[in-house]
C-alpha cells in the first residue's frame, strides 16, 4: 500500500455496512459525519489505516414516530433532528439541545449517532437524550440489543459498543410533560458547554442529567428523589441543586476549573429546575 | 462594478490564494517537530524514509547560518529544540500524505534540557538561557536598534526616559499601581501558511503567503549567501494573516528541501501547527501612575516582561511599541518605560493585529479608571483633562499634530450614553504607532485597457488592493476596473517595507500620488512614485520619531453581568478609529467591525492553554474565535472624517481599546479585572472579592492566580 494511504469502506446499504463492521471491526475507525474523528486525525491522534463510512448508508437517515416513540437514524444530522417538525412539536427540548450544538456548518455534518458513539464529555446531546430516556440501538449480524444512554457511556470517550456492532437507531420515548435543557457556555457562543443540565419531569419523576462535568452525564437518582410527587418550588430547586453540586466530582479543562464548575452546576441545576416548575 | 474586484470571485471559490500555488514535479513538505519545549538534538535517523521522498535532518543544513528578521537566532532545522514543536527534521514526497507518513519514520533522539515558560521567570538569576550567544543584530532595511541584554533572555530592552519620573511621583498626590497580564493567543486565518519553493540554475522563487515579501527576500538572501536579486519572492493573496504571515516562517525549511530534491517543494501547514508557528505575545506589565488631585497626571512608570517565545522574530520591534503605547495618548511631564522582549521556550511570538498596543493600553487604560476611582473623578473627566492635543509634546518628544483623541474618547462616550449614567460602561482611547521609518513606492503603466499598477502591498482580505485600485482611478480618471494590479513579486514591484501597521493605504497613497503626477509629466506612460519616512526612537532613552503618522481611536462598552456564573454579555460596543480622509467605505467599515470583533475574542475568550509548553487547545473547538453570535446586541462604530485630512490607517485600531472598554465597564460595577481573558470564572472571583467573600468553591482561576495581583516582577 502507498505509504501514509488510509482506506475508505464505503458501504451504500445497512446490511453491508453491518458485514464490514464485523469483519473488520476496530481496525476500521468508523466515520460518520467526521466532526470528530476529523479532529482526531487532523491533530494525530488518531492514525486510522481504514475508515468505515456510514455517510452513504441512506437507511441510516430516517426520522419517524412510532407508537409515540421517536425512532432517529444514526446518520440522521443534528441540524436535521433541531428543524425536524415532528422533533420540535413532540420533543423540543431535544430539538433545542441539538439546536445549541456549535455552528450550523457543524450541525450539518455530525450525526445523533456519532456524537453518542464518540461519547465525547463535552457534547451537548447526550445529557438530554438521558434525560429524556433514550436508547441506543446496537445492531450486530447477531441481532440487535437497545440499551440506555446511561449504560451506552462508560466515561470517557468510552461506550459498551462491541467491535462487531453499529449504532443505528436512537428511540426517544414519548416527551415527559416537561424539559428543560439549559446551555452554560464560559467563550464563544459556538463553544461547546462549561455546563450542561436536562431535566424533565413526568407524572412525579424527576430526571436531572448534568452534562460536561464529567466522563460521563451525571444523575443522581437518589438526589431527584427528594421531590417525591412535590411541586417544585424555590426551595425544592434550591436544595436539589445542592444535592447536585455536593455529588459532582467535576473535571477542569479549557472552559473552567473544577470548583468554578461545581458552582455554577449549583446555579444552572437550580435555574433549570426553575424553569422546568414555570 | 464591485464583481470586477474580486469579491464574487472568493465567494464563488475561484479566487486562488497561496496554498493554490502549484509548480509542476513539485513535492509536498511535512515537518518533523520536537515534542520536548528544550532539548538538545542528539540525532536524527532519516534511513526509513522510502526512496521516491527526500529528508533533511539538521546536519544538512549546518553550512546555512542563522536568519531572523530582528535578530539572527533560528537555524532552518533546529539542532537545540527551544519550543514544543520546533522543526528539528523535515521531508519531501510526491503527496501530502505521503510526506506526513514519510515525516513519522524519521527518529530522533532528544536530550531534554530545563525548560522556562513565562518571561518574569526567564529573567531569574539561575534561569535557563535559549539563545546563551547573543545573537546578532539582523541589518534589517528598517532598523530599531535591537538591544540584547548579554547573559540574559533579553533579547532587546526598549528604554523611554523623560522628565525625571522619581521626582514627578513624589510631587502626585496620589499614585496607584497595578499589575497585569495577557496571555498567547492564535491569529487563526482561515488559510494557513503555504509557501512553495523552486530553484532554478542557482536562483531561488518563493511562492509564500506573505505580509513581508522584501523582508523574507533579505532573510533568505543572507541565509543562502546568495545577492537578493538572486532570490524572487512572489506573493499571492492570502486567506487571511492578522500578522502571523510575516517574515520567514516555512520559507527556508522548503527552500532548503527544494535545493537538495533538485524539484520544487510546496508546504502548506495544517491547523494545529498553526498554533506552533506564531503567537500572540503574553505580556505582563506594571503600571505605576500619580497624578494630582484635580486629576493632573504628573509621572508614570511602564514595566513591560513580553514573552516573544523561543525566538526573537519581531518581538524587539513588538516590544518597542508595546513600550511607548503604554505612556497612552497622554501629557504627562515625567515618564520611564522599561519593555523587556525576552526569550521563553514557547513557540514564537510575533507581529498580531496591534502590534503590542493592546496589552499595554490594556493595562494603561484600565489603570486611568483605578486611578480614577481613587480620586474620585469621572474616567472620561481624568482622561479629558489629560488627552493630548494639536502640538502638544509626546513623551518621545515628538510634537503632535491632526490630534483627535478628544473627538474619539467623546463619541464612544456618546455612542454609549455614558455621561447619563456611567454605570456597567466603560471607555478607552489609544494612540498607535505606524511602522516608522518606512518606504513604500509603486509604479504606474498605461496599458491599451487601462493601466497597471505594480505595488508590492500584500491582500490579505483587508482590500489593500480595491484601496489602490480605487485611488489610482480617482488620480487617473478612469474605472477602478481598468487598474491591473499583478501580485506583489519582487522582481517587478518597486521596494516596499511591507504590509503591516495600518501603514498601506496611508504610504502607498501618498506614493500613488507621486507616480501618476510623474506619469503625467512624463508622457502618460510611465509613473514611478516613492515616499521614504525617517525616524524611528533611540532604543535607550525612547526619543525620536516614534510614528510619523499616528493611529487614534477609542471604543465604548455597556455590559451586563449574570453574577452567580460570571457571565458577561456586551450590550453594546462602540469603535471609533480616526480615519482622516476614507478611501474604501465600506472596506474601511469592515476593517472596524473586524478589530472589533477580534478584540472581543481577546476580551472575553482567547487564550492558548500551554501545559509544560505544550499546546493543548490546537484546534478550533478547543480554542475558540468569536462567532456571529458573539457579537453584541448593539455593534456599532464609526469613522471620524476631517475635510483636507490625509489618509489615516484604521486596519487594526479598533482591536486595542475593546478589552480596557469592557474591563473598565466591569470596573464601574466594581469588578476589578487584571487578567485577559475576562472569563466568566475570573469575573466571578472578582465578584466574591468586591463582596468581600473570602472562599467559595469558584474562587481563584485555574491557575489559582485569579482576582488578586501576584506582583510578578516587582523583586
Amino acid at each position: 500500500m502507498t505509504l501514509g494511504a488510509v482506506e475508505w469502506l464505503a458501504p451504500s446499504t445497512l446490511r453491508e455496512a453491518i458485514a464490514v463492521r464485523a469483519e473488520r471491526g476496530e481496525e476500521a475507525t468508523v466515520v460518520a459525519g467526521g466532526t470528530f474523528v476529523g479532529i482526531l486525525i487532523n491533530q494525530g491522534l488518531l492514525s486510522p489505516s481504514a475508515l468505515l463510512s456510514l455517510g452513504d448508508v441512506a437507511e441510516l437517515r430516517g426520522i419517524e414516530v412510532a407508537g409515540g416513540e421517536l425512532r432517529l437514524g444514526a446518520g440522521v444530522t443534528h441540524r436535521t433532528v433541531e428543524r425536524d417538525p415532528s422533533v420540535r412539536a413532540g420533543w423540543p427540548m431535544l430539538a433545542r439541545a441539538f439546536a445549541v450544538v456549535a455552528s450550523p456548518r457543524v450541525r450539518n455534518q455530525a450525526t445523533v449517532g456519532g456524537v453518542l458513539a464518540d461519547a465525547d464529555y463535552a457534547s451537548d446531546p447526550p445529557a438530554a437524550l438521558q434525560a429524556l430516556g433514550a436508547r441506543a440501538v446496537l445492531r450486530s449480524p447477531d441481532g440487535e440489543r437497545a440499551v440506555p444512554v446511561e449504560e451506552l457511556i462508560l466515561g470517557w470517550y468510552e461506550t459498551c459498543i462491541r467491535p462487531d456492532e453499529l449504532l443505528v437507531e436512537v428511540r426517544v420515548p414519548p416527551s415527559p410533560a416537561r424539559a428543560v435543557y439549559r446551555k452554560f457556555r464560559s467563550r464563544s457562543s459556538e463553544d461547546r458547554p462549561c455546563v450542561a443540565v436536562a431535566a424533565a419531569r413526568d407524572e412525579g419523576r424527576l430526571r436531572v442529567v448534568v452534562g460536561a462535568v464529567a466522563g460521563r452525564p451525571q444523575e443522581f437518582a437518589d438526589v431527584c428523589a427528594i421531590a417525591g410527587g412535590r411541586e417544585i418550588d424555590a426551595a425544592l430547586a434550591a436544595e436539589i441543586a445542592r444535592g447536585y453540586a455536593d455529588r459532582l466530582e467535576p473535571i477542569a479543562d479549557a472552559r473552567g476549573s473544577a470548583d468554578y464548575r461545581r458552582r455554577v452546576a449549583a446555579v444552572e441545576v437550580r435555574r433549570a429546575l426553575e424553569e422546568l416548575a414555570a | 462594478m464591485t464583481a470586477a474586484i474580486g469579491v464574487d470571485a472568493r465567494v464563488t471559490g475561484a479566487a486562488r490564494y497561496s496554498v493554490d500555488v502549484e509548480r509542476p514535479g513539485m513535492l509536498h513538505a511535512a515537518f518533523v517537530r520536537s515534542p520536548y519545549a528544550h532539548a538538545r538534538v542528539r540525532s536524527v535517523d532519516v534511513s526509513a524514509v522510502p526512496g521516491g521522498c527526500v529528508a533533511l535532518a539538521p546536519a544538512d543544513v549546518a553550512d546555512l547560518g542563522r536568519y531572523g528578521c530582528q535578530a539572527r537566532d533560528q537555524r532552518v532545522l533546529a539542532d537545540v529544540a527551544r519550543y514544543a514543536g520546533d522543526v528539528v527534521a523535515a521531508v519531501a514526497a510526491p503527496t501530502r500524505a505521503e510526506a506526513r507518513a514519510a515525516a513519522g519514520l524519521v527518529a530522533v533522539e532528544y536530550e531534554e534540557l530545563p525548560a522556562v515558560f513565562d518571561a518574569v521567570a526567564a529573567l531569574a538569576p539561575d534561569a535557563v538561557l535559549l539563545h546563551p550567544e547573543a545573537a546578532a543584530s539582523a541589518e534589517e532595511e528598517v532598523s530599531i536598534g535591537v538591544r540584547p541584554v548579554p547573559g540574559t533572555n533579553v533579547c532587546h530592552r526598549f528604554r523611554l526616559v523623560s522628565g525625571d519620573v522619581a521626582a514627578g511621583l513624589a510631587e502626585a498626590d496620589v499614585v496607584v499601581e497595578e499589575t497585569f497580564r495577557t496571555p498567547s493567543a492564535a491569529h487563526v486565518p482561515m488559510e494557513p501558511h503555504a509557501a512553495l519553493a523552486e530553484w532554478d540554475d542557482g536562483r531561488l522563487t518563493v511562492w509564500a503567503g506573505t505580509q513581508t515579501p522584501f523582508n523574507t527576500r533579505a532573510d533568505l538572501a543572507g541565509l543562502f549567501g546568495l545577492d537578493p536579486e538572486r532570490v524572487r519572492v512572489v506573493a499571492p493573496p492570502m486567506g487571511g494573516s492578522f500578522g502571523a504571515k510575516t517574515f520567514v516562517r516555512t520559507e527556508a525549511v522548503v527552500a532548503a528541501l527544494a535545493r537538495r530534491a533538485g524539484r520544487p517543494v510546496k508546504v502548506v501547514l495544517d491547523r494545529a501547527e498553526e498554533f506552533v508557528t506564531l503567537n500572540r505575545h503574553p505580556a505582563t506589565i506594571r503600571v505605576r501612575v500619580g497624578a494630582r488631585s484635580d486629576g493632573t497626571l504628573v509621572a508614570k512608570e511602564v514595566d513591560c516582561w513580553v514573552d516573544t517565545g523561543a525566538y526573537a522574530d519581531c518581538g524587539p520591534g513588538v516590544a518597542t511599541k508595546l513600550g511607548y503605547a503604554g505612556v497612552g495618548p497622554y501629557r504627562i511631564p515625567h515618564v520611564r518605560v522599561e519593555a523587556r522582549a525576552i526569550y521563553t521556550n514557547l513557540p514564537p511570538n510575533g507581529a498580531y493585529r496591534g502590534y503590542g498596543a493592546m496589552q499595554s493600553v490594556w493595562a494603561s487604560e484600565r489603570t486611568m479608571d483605578v486611578l480614577a476611582g481613587r480620586l474620585g473623578m469621572s474616567p472620561l473627566d481624568l482622561r479629558r483633562r489629560n488627552l493630548l492635543r494639536d502640538g502638544d509634546r509626546f513623551a518621545t518628544g515628538e510634537v503632535m499634530h491632526d490630534v483627535r483623541f478628544d473627538e474619539c474618547l467623546q463619541a464612544a462616550a456618546d455612542a454609549v450614553g455614558y455621561e447619563a449614567d456611567p454605570r456597567g460602561k466603560g471607555l478607552c482611547v489609544l494612540l498607535k504607532g505606524m511602522q516608522t521609518p518606512s518606504r513604500a513606492a509603486i509604479a504606474v503603466e498605461r496599458t491599451p485597457v487601462g493601466y497597471v499598477v505594480r505595488s508590492a502591498s500584500c491582500e490579505m482580505g483587508q482590500g489593500v488592493r480595491r484601496s489602490i485600485q480605487l485611488m489610482a482611478a480617482g488620480l487617473l480618471g478612469c474605472e477602478p476596473g481598468q487598474v491591473e494590479l499583478p501580485d506583489p513579486d519582487t522582481d517587478v514591484s518597486p521596494f516596499d517595507t511591507r504590509t503591516t501597521s495600518s501603514r498601506s493605504t496611508h504610504m502607498m497613497g501618498r506614493a500613488l500620488a507621486e507616480a501618476v503626477a510623474d506619469l503625467r509629466s512624463n508622457g502618460g506612460e510611465r509613473g514611478f512614485g516613492e515616499v521614504r519616512d525617517g525616524g524611528g526612537l533611540d532604543p535607550d532613552t525612547g526619543q525620536g520619531i516614534a510614528s510619523t503618522h499616528w493611529h487614534q481611536g477609542a471604543a465604548g462598552a455597556r455590559v451586563s453581568v449574570d453574577e452567580e456564573t460570571g457571565r458577561v454579555t456586551v450590550e453594546h460596543l462602540h469603535g471609533v478609529a480616526y480615519a482622516g480622509r476614507v478611501v474604501d467605505r465600506a472596506g474601511a467599515e469592515l476593517q472596524n467591525e473586524g478589530s472589533l470583533t477580534m478584540g472581543l475574542g481577546t476580551a472575553l475568550f482567547e487564550a492558548i492553554d500551554f501545559s509544560d509548553g505544550m499546546v493543548g487547545n490546537s484546534n478550533l473547538s478547543d480554542y475558540n474565535v468569536p462567532a456571529l453570535g458573539d457579537l453584541p446586541g448593539r455593534f456599532t462604530h464609526e469613522l471620524i472624517e476631517r475635510e483636507g485630512a490625509e489618509v489615516h490607517g484604521l486596519g487594526e485600531t479598533v482591536l486595542p481599546p475593546v478589552p480596557a472598554a469592557i474591563g473598565n465597564a466591569l470596573h464601574s460595577l466594581g469588578l476589578h479585572l487584571r487578567d485577559l481573558p475576562m472569563t466568566p470564572e475570573r469575573v466571578l472571583a472578582a465578584v466574591d472579592a468586591r463582596d468581600g467573600r473570602a472562599g467559595g468553591n469558584g474562587r481563584g482561576g485555574r491557575d489559582g492566580r485569579d482576582g488578586r495581583d501576584s506582583g510578578a516582577g516587582r523583586a
